[in-house]
């Protein structure tokens, strides 16, 4: 198996093994307790990309600059992504090998990385400067970006309704 | 009596059809979260605004202003996708005290958006431009931070309550 596959599939075992993923595996409403808190900082965390994303197609807050924007939501933003971070490998843990064979979790992390790497390099630059970028380009960036976290969202839905492959050697 | 109009509705073929179909309900539900980012994103930002905690250089006027179309356009599909998902098993949906709370502070919720319309969002020119916002404007945003909080809260627990497909 290729190297990367394995180091993934070692850290989805320490996961599965560990003693917070036990815990909420083993817990009644701990699982549900932690989703709460995933649900809630989706919402911070939609809202103010979805809120940036309308500055820079021109929809919302027309009469001012979008680096303004960017700026005041980024605090709000950071600690929705983190909260869904620590919330979202909290729940994952609870079942990591099934996630490591999943094609819905894939897609999931695959987009989530795009959308992580996007939001913090050119989205963020395109709103710090959006007046150095055309119209054209900065609908470009909202564009991307709303498909991007939306790809995250579908994929997260689309977990408990795709089957996952059992990793080579799980034995069940 | 609201048992027996809850039967009746399961009864219909429209709940049937809510039930039966295999795409019916996780389309719906899909579409209830993923506009959770507008509605309650756009709730949390303006309860943040109002308690002083974001963007204080920034008039409540303004904010209500440039959120407000997507506040009531979000509210208005959940609730219309909340009641389909409710419609396709109601009289189950009735029977969990997750539901019936859930219910209840939606009432609240609203309620304290009329309330603060009436009070200090009636004064709203008098303290729009002031560095610091009223206790009356705090405790109105403290109020809707906790309510929609719980009714996620409520929301997640119907999940569990409800009988297994």
């Amino acid at each position: 198996m290729h190297f990367m596959a394995q180091v993934l599939l070692a850290f989805c075992r320490w996961c599965d093994a560990s003693f917070f993923g036990e815990a909420i595996r083993n817990s009644v409403w701990l699982f549900p307790f932690v989703e709460i808190f995933h649900l809630l900082a989706l919402g911070l965390l939609g809202g103010t990309i979805i809120l940036v994303n309308l500055s820079l197609l021109g929809v919302r807050f027309r009469g001012e600059p979008v680096s303004r924007l960017a700026r005041d939501v980024q605090p709000l933003f950071n600690a929705s992504l983190a909260v869904m971070l620590i919330s979202g490998f909290l729940l994952f843990s609870t079942e990591a090998l099934k996630m490591y064979g999943s094609p819905a979790f894939q897609f999931k992390m695959s987009c989530l990385a795009l959308a992580i790497l996007f939001t913090y390099t050119l989205h963020f630059r395109v709103a710090r400067d959006a007046g150095t970028f055309s119209p054209g380009w900065r609908k470009v960036a909202a564009v991307t970006s709303l498909l991007l976290w939306v790809g995250v969202a579908l994929g997260g839905r689309a977990i408990g309704y795709v089957n996952s492959t059992p990793p080579p050697g799980a034995g069940s | 009596m609201i048992v027996g109009a809850l039967e009746w509705l399961h009864d219909t073929p429209f709940s049937a059809m809510m039930r039966d179909s295999i795409w019916a309900e996780p389309i719906v539900e899909t579409v209830h979260m993923l506009t959770l980012a507008v509605f309650l994103g756009f709730v949390l930002v303006l309860d943040l605004r109002l308690l002083d905690l974001t963007m204080r250089e920034r008039r409540v006027s303004a904010m209500f202003q440039q959120l407000n179309p997507g506040l009531f356009g979000g509210f208005a599909v959940m609730l219309v996708t909340g009641l389909l998902l409710f419609s396709g098993d109601p009289v189950s949906f009735y029977s969990t005290w997750f539901f019936k709370a859930k219910m209840v502070m939606l009432l609240l919720a609203g309620l304290n958006v009329l309330l603060f319309n009436v009070t200090v969002g009636r004064r709203l020119a008098e303290w729009d431009g002031l560095p610091r916002t009223p206790w009356e404007a705090k405790a109105a945003g403290a109020a809707s931070l906790v309510l929609w909080v719980c009714i996620v809260a409520a929301g997640r627990g119907i999940a569990y309550a409800l009988p297994p497909p």
